[in-house]
């Protein structure tokens, strides 16, 4: 009983996090005429990249960096693949679907490696490549075009296309065969340990480039799946840079609201899923009620402060009773 | 002699022009306590981080059991048998003190057995190390040392944040190493406990290693020779001042704060030295906190040249003239920023006309500063280069740019070397006697004697016992420090 006491109380932001999410769930509901699969699928489906990016963006956080370029390679990688899938049957899409989560994995463990190497701050290098991704991203896709197989769009949508299970198994399985054995591995530790403090962690004989090169590969990963989320989802590509811009500070929104430390070192992964669902549903309720969406945006942006401000109060408080 | 463990050879290292280390040699022998002193600045740091692989060495050579090493990382190092416990203790914050063994794949059980016999069995496995006391988590970080059973322990000052039971502790473990025939790198300020725990020291001045002694033929006085070639300025004859006739300039009357504090009355008169000694977390944080105007009062009062005062900020006291020097030096210095922007930083409270600070005057205030305090600025502008010593008499520094009444300074001395030591014991005498009053803690009770006028100790988050500074025998102090009586009873 004690256990979960303390285990509530050291998550205290997490549930927090989880009973506004579940507030605003049932209000969007409440405002549905109807809903089903297709409205729940529409839910998840619309969240599903914010929610893969705000995972990339915790696991980079929690190691003691920050990403900028999230955005910006989920957009080269919906590319890529779009550009690759075109008019392919499935075999090859999934082959490619592979390769480009390769991609994705082999160039944000290069973002790590050129971080670590150099020592310019994390923020620099990957505001940086966020634009040569960009650039990359036009390069290959002149203007939205390509396409995919509709069996590899079905992998997202189901079979009958309107079933809610497929997107929230992708976001579901990733996490399990990831994230769960990584917290549990001596890499994951690291990867805490790295983001709490950097130095003690090289002190105790943590390998700390190792570490955070490895913190940018996974997370490139999770960006990768994004970037097919997107081409599944819509079946093409498009190489528009204010979308890639959007997503990364989405993400960076969702890690923060979700009670990962911008400093490293604390948090998990189900607060920042959670936020990015609760950044899509304020607009969108917003819009169900009739006001115009843009105010949501702003609601969003008011809603992070009062969050972080009152948690961090809150907390304060604890440590100090 | 027995056959050496651990063996340096002819090691240098220079950062661009500053030269670290010059040309040192070092090596210990099994089933030795063998201590490495020196001034800041003579290198000890340097060939730590040499020793254990956090740095490279420009030139020579190291040797364990006769085969040459080179370390990349301080883990290479605890692999082929050398361990560390550092200054700063090497486990994430963030992390439970079981993620932290995982981490390092140390056995739970062995490092169990070393907390209970630290008397720290009650710290539990799933406790974050950040809500756990520093001096606790330098013991973590020494059990898990242990767990290794190091050829070499090098344990980096370890007792200077120390209360007196756990510094016995970390003795016991050096006396036991020995007697298993491991052999301890041992680095400190305190020349007493050399003497009293160290086969043999290596002391280092300007990056050579200038002396190799067995601590049973000498004394505190010729190490300090060694350490600072010839003997720094003596401290000055003390000098006691009467308090009963003077004005009370800072009066706390039944402070209490926090967990800590629970009730203090004090009043420090002008001109004086009033020392304070307790054991680890008995509220004297909570005592300096709150008279700088850092922590708010649960109760009590506070007077400031007899006029009540609601102190709500460090602003609000130093406006009133008290400056407050914390024991963390990181924490009150700006390290990117120059010596004269940290040395002027309290005045631009209180700038001039329009908001405009006068550039030549705060030049030549800085220039006066750095001479007189004689801060050695030779490492480099940014205080972060500067050696532990001078980033302290930084932060004093700045409070005499800039004016003060009352100057709270906690532990002031703690791990700088016997030189800065006595200058800094030197300057707050002469603060005295200009006028200023004094309030300092301090976890090295000699200097109680030396330095304060009157005592005062405090225990349980009261004060147990006030005494003059010749009752104040380091006897007495631990005495009342563990709560064993109060002057009161004795009387």
């Amino acid at each position: 009983m004690k256990t979960v006491i303390t285990s509530m109380r050291r998550n205290s932001w997490v549930v927090a996090v989880f009973i506004i999410f579940i507030v605003l769930l049932l209000l969007k509901i409440s405002l549905l005429p109807n809903f089903g699969s297709f409205q729940a699928q529409t839910i998840i489906l619309t969240t599903l990249a914010a929610a893969l990016l705000a995972i990339a963006q915790s696991i980079i956080v929690i190691t003691g960096g920050i990403d900028l370029s999230v955005g910006a390679m989920m957009v080269l990688v919906n590319c890529v693949s779009a550009y690759l899938m075109l008019d392919k049957p499935f075999g090859p899409v999934v082959l490619i679907a592979f390769l480009v989560i390769g991609m994705s994995v082999a160039l944000s463990a290069l973002t790590g490696w050129v971080i670590t190497t150099s020592g310019v701050p994390d923020i620099v290098i990957t505001l940086a490549t966020s634009f040569v991704w960009t650039g990359l991203a036009i390069f290959i896709l002149g203007g939205p075009g390509g396409g995919t197989a509709p069996e590899f769009q079905s992998l997202l949508l189901g079979p009958g296309g309107f079933d809610f299970w497929p997107p929230l198994l992708w976001l579901l399985l990733p996490l399990a065969f990831i994230w769960l054995p990584l917290r549990r591995s001596r890499l994951g530790l690291s990867m805490y340990a790295v983001g709490s403090n950097r130095t003690a962690a090289f002190l105790a004989g943590v390998s700390v480039k190792k570490t955070r090169i490895a913190s940018y590969a996974i997370a490139g990963v999770f960006t990768g799946l994004a970037g097919l989320v997107i081409t599944a989802n819509t079946g093409s590509g498009s190489p528009r840079l204010a979308d890639g811009g959007i997503a990364t500070l989405d993400s960076v929104a969702a890690v923060v609201l979700g009670g990962v430390a911008l400093t490293g070192g604390v948090g998990g992964l189900l607060g920042p899923i959670l936020a990015a669902f609760i950044l899509f549903l304020i607009p969108s309720i917003m819009l169900s009620l009739g006001i115009n969406p843009s105010y949501g945006e702003s609601i969003k942006g008011v809603l992070v402060i009062l969050v972080v401000t009152i948690g961090g109060w809150l907390r304060l408080r604890r440590v100090k009773s | 002699m027995a056959e050496t463990v651990l063996r340096a050879e002819n090691v240098a290292k220079r950062y661009g022009p500053v030269v670290a280390l010059r040309d040192v040699s070092l090596s210990v022998a099994a089933g030795e306590v063998h201590a490495l002193l020196g001034a800041n600045g003579a290198g000890k740091s340097t060939l730590v981080k040499i020793l254990t692989g956090v740095i490279k060495p420009d030139q020579g050579t190291i040797t364990m059991d006769q085969a040459t090493v080179s370390f990349a990382t301080p883990e290479q190092a605890r692999g082929a048998g050398l361990v560390s416990v550092f200054q700063d203790p090497a486990l994430a914050p963030d992390l439970t003190v079981s993620q932290n063994m995982r981490l390092t794949g140390t056995p739970v059980d062995a490092f169990r057995e070393h907390m209970n016999s630290f008397g720290l069995g009650d710290i539990a496995l799933n406790d974050q190390i950040r809500d756990i006391p520093l001096t606790a988590q330098r013991m973590i970080d020494l059990a898990r040392a242990l767990c290794f059973d190091p050829k070499v322990l090098l344990l980096d000052e370890i007792t200077a944040a120390l209360p007196a039971d756990l510094s016995t502790k970390v003795f016991e473990v050096m006396a036991a190493r020995r007697e298993s025939g491991r052999s301890v790198l041992f680095i400190t300020h305190r020349l007493g406990e050399v003497l009293e725990h160290a086969d043999r020291a290596t002391i280092l001045r300007d990056g050579t290693d200038v002396e190799v002694t067995s601590t049973a033929d000498t004394s505190e006085r010729q190490l300090v020779t060694a350490m600072v070639g010839d003997l720094g300025e003596e401290m000055a004859a003390t000098r006691r001042v009467n308090t009963e006739n003077r004005t009370v300039v800072l009066r706390g009357t039944n402070l209490a704060a926090g967990r800590g504090l629970n009730d203090v009355s004090l009043s420090l008169h002008k001109g004086e030295i009033l020392g304070v000694a307790a054991l680890d977390g008995q509220g004297q944080e909570e005592l300096f906190e709150v008279l700088a105007g850092v922590r708010r009062l649960r109760a009590g009062e506070v007077e400031v040249n007899g006029r009540r005062v609601n102190l709500r900020s460090p602003f609000d006291a130093v406006r009133r003239g008290v400056a407050f020097v914390p024991s963390d030096r990181q924490e009150a210095l700006l390290p990117l920023q120059s010596v004269a922007h940290n040395l002027t930083a309290p005045r631009h409270n209180s700038v001039g006309k329009w908001g405009w600070i006068n550039g030549r005057k705060e030049q030549m205030l800085v220039e006066e500063t750095v001479e007189e305090l004689q801060i050695d600025t030779r490492a480099g502008s940014a205080v972060s280069q500067l050696s532990g010593g001078n980033q302290q008499k930084v932060t004093i520094g700045r409070w005499i740019a800039s004016g003060f009444d009352v100057l709270l300074t906690f532990d002031p001395t703690r791990g700088i070397d016997a030189r800065t030591k006595q200058q800094i014991y030197t300057l707050l005498r002469r603060l005295s006697e200009e006028g200023r009053s004094v309030l300092f803690f301090t976890s090295e009770l000699r200097e109680l004697q030396l330095m304060a006028d009157r005592v005062l100790v405090i225990y349980g988050g009261r004060v147990v016992g006030e005494l003059t500074p010749d009752e104040a025998t380091e006897q007495r102090v631990l005495e009342l420090m563990h709560g064993l009586s109060s002057v009161g009873q004795e009387n």
